[in-house]
């Protein structure tokens, strides 16, 4: 009887060792070590990225020039400026011809590719290095390998020559040389793209392909059926990551064509560090450099919901 | 069952392999035609590309560009592995103990300070270069060292603070709390205790910073720029390469000396880089 009368008052002294530590905790979690420890990185981040991006917005509507600290505001000119010129203009296009084929053709190959070799195995595992290796490269120095190749009297041309083709105007002509960017950019990054994937589908359990082929699913149906809805969260990120990175390409286009033939391949970052340093309208470079912002984060933003939706119907 | 698949596959298998093999010549053969241009004259490089002729073999054009005066590619090793790991080391000094407190914070504003962070990776740097220069500027470190380090540093904090708090929310309180009873404070706690654990995310961010330090191109142009004199492998081939671009007895050794490092880090460590890019990419 006294056993059961003493027990119960030592049941609430279990949960008590936590209540004393979280007494403890109290003052180690006092705001002090908080802000030392959080204070430095939010400081090199604003003064490096969070200023200079509204700093953006307020350059934009000057006429600075890149070297005094005096300019003058000039109020939406340079955006009106920007839309009606021609350089400009034709720069947003060819940009969003290159970030859109080239997202397109970066995944679908990468897939492809990744569909083929996600298994285990040696022969796969050199096949990926293969794949993937050029994307470890700077694009710089990617784009003068491939200016090398592609000159009108370059290792391309001369192979073809051995085959009986004449010489291709690679770079030489806008049509081409627009499309030799666009190759380029497939070459040297859609093993990124394959990665992603075969991280994608090594995630799918075996079982479902097991049980698809005892159903008699063909290799197609499983793929439609099983592979492209149990990874879409990676398509997604997929598609993000090499939409954004391409509205900003601008390396490899320098290395490979710089701009020509006659501005076929100017992007509109070239555009934007041509108007900025070459020609010294840092105002104009900032207003479209801001254009550009609004539209990589629509762009972004804008696949990020159309996927989440589509994702959301697969789920369902 | 293997019926179905047997009959699919044999075909099948034969058009993939085909498939897979052209796609790998693709790849490896502008590869193959840098390493080994770099050992020939020009008119040989020009006519058989794909064949090496002992007898015109040379070492010449190699250290030629090695010796190089436009373009001391050495140096610009140096220069470039020190930007490495000066931004390794201050963007996981900076960034760790941010990450902590977020990911261990349960208020309002330890949210906001992820959101402040994370709103960076869809910024793109090259929106922000403009009015960077205008801030650097006014700090008098336009075309210096610190200037281009605080840069790189800042434009690391995104990815860095994402993976590591996403990490350190995993690492259970526990530890912590040891720590706390232990007698060190917070912020030795951390130091001593936590961070040696972190050393897996650690690596992912050491890898995929190195690759992204080491290949920028347009920050070390226009921040430090030509003005400064220093050289980084991207900015030093662009004055090397770019006005001899149908020299291929320049282009192609130089070439082939600044892809050396990178080649050889990415054979070191292929598992780790695709482990980390895996990692930054689908948790970011």
């Amino acid at each position: 009887m006294t056993a059961t009368v003493t027990a119960p008052p030592q049941q609430p002294r279990a949960p008590h060792p936590p209540r004393v530590r979280a007494a403890r905790r109290k003052p180690l979690r006092s705001r002090v070590p908080d802000l030392i420890m959080a204070g430095p990185a939010v400081l090199v981040f604003v003064l490096m990225f969070i200023i200079p991006m509204i700093l953006a917005f307020v350059l934009s509507l000057t006429d600075w020039n890149g070297y005094s600290l005096n300019f003058d505001f000039i109020g939406l000119e340079n955006y009106r400026f920007a839309f009606k010129n021609p350089r400009t203009v034709d720069a947003a296009i060819f940009t969003a011809i290159v970030a859109l084929v080239g997202t397109t053709l970066c995944n679908v190959v990468g897939l492809a590719v990744a569909v083929l070799i996600a298994a285990p195995g040696r022969a796969n595992t050199v096949l990926r290095t293969i794949f993937f290796y050029p994307y470890i490269i700077s694009s710089l120095i990617i784009g003068f390998l491939w200016s090398a190749m592609l000159q009108p009297n370059g290792v391309a041309n001369s192979l073809l020559a051995h085959v009986g083709v004449g010489p291709l105007p690679f770079l030489i002509d806008p049509t081409w040389a627009k499309g030799s960017v666009i190759a380029t950019i497939l070459w040297s990054s859609f093993g990124f793209n394959m990665i992603l994937f075969i991280a994608g589908i090594k995630s799918v359990p075996n079982e479902y392909y097991e049980a698809a082929t005892v159903d008699g699913a063909s290799r197609w149906q499983q793929f439609r059926a099983i592979t492209v809805p149990l990874i879409a969260p990676v398509l997604t990120v997929n598609l993000v990551l090499t939409l954004v990175g391409l509205l900003k390409v601008y390396d490899v286009v320098l290395a490979l064509t710089d701009g020509g033939p006659a501005a076929g391949t100017q992007t509109i970052v070239y555009q934007i560090l041509k108007d900025s340093f070459a020609r010294s309208a840092l105002g104009l470079g900032a207003a479209q450099s801001v254009v550009l912002l609004v539209v990589t984060a629509v762009a972004g933003l804008a696949v990020t919901f159309a996927r989440r939706s589509a994702e959301q119907k697969v789920a369902a | 069952m293997s019926a179905a698949t047997r009959r699919g596959t044999v075909p099948g298998a034969a058009i993939k392999w085909v498939v897979l093999a052209a796609t790998a010549l693709v790849m490896l053969i502008p590869m193959y035609i840098l390493v080994i241009s770099a050992f020939k004259p020009q008119a040989e490089i020009i006519q058989q590309p794909l064949l090496i002729d002992p007898s015109t073999f040379t070492l010449e054009y190699l250290k030629e560009a090695l010796t190089s005066e436009k373009f001391n590619v050495v140096r610009a090793y140096g220069v470039t592995l020190s930007f490495v790991l000066m931004v390794n080391v201050f963007g996981i000094a900076l960034a760790a103990p941010v990450a902590y407190v977020i990911a261990r914070g349960r208020k309002k504003w330890h949210m906001c300070l992820l959101l402040l962070f994370v709103s960076g990776l869809f910024i793109p740097g090259q929106v922000t270069l403009i009015p960077v220069v205008f801030v650097l500027r006014l700090l008098g470190l336009i075309n210096t060292v610190p200037g281009f380090i605080l840069f790189e540093t800042a434009a690391t904090l995104p990815v860095t603070i994402f993976l590591f708090s996403a990490y350190l929310r995993t690492v259970p309180r526990d530890i912590d709390e040891a720590a706390a009873l232990d007698g060190a404070g917070q912020i030795r706690a951390f130091w001593s205790c936590i961070f040696p654990i972190m050393k897996p995310v650690v690596a992912t961010i050491l890898v995929l910073n190195s690759i992204s330090v080491w290949n920028d191109f347009v920050s070390p142009q226009i921040i430090l720029g030509p003005s400064s004199g220093i050289y980084t492998v991207t900015t030093g081939v662009y004055a090397a390469v770019g006005q001899y671009s149908t020299d291929y007895t320049v282009v192609f050794p130089t070439l082939l000396l600044a892809i050396l490092p990178a080649v050889i880090f990415f054979v070191i460590m292929q598992r780790h880089i695709i482990g980390g890019l895996v990692a930054g990419a689908t948790k970011g």
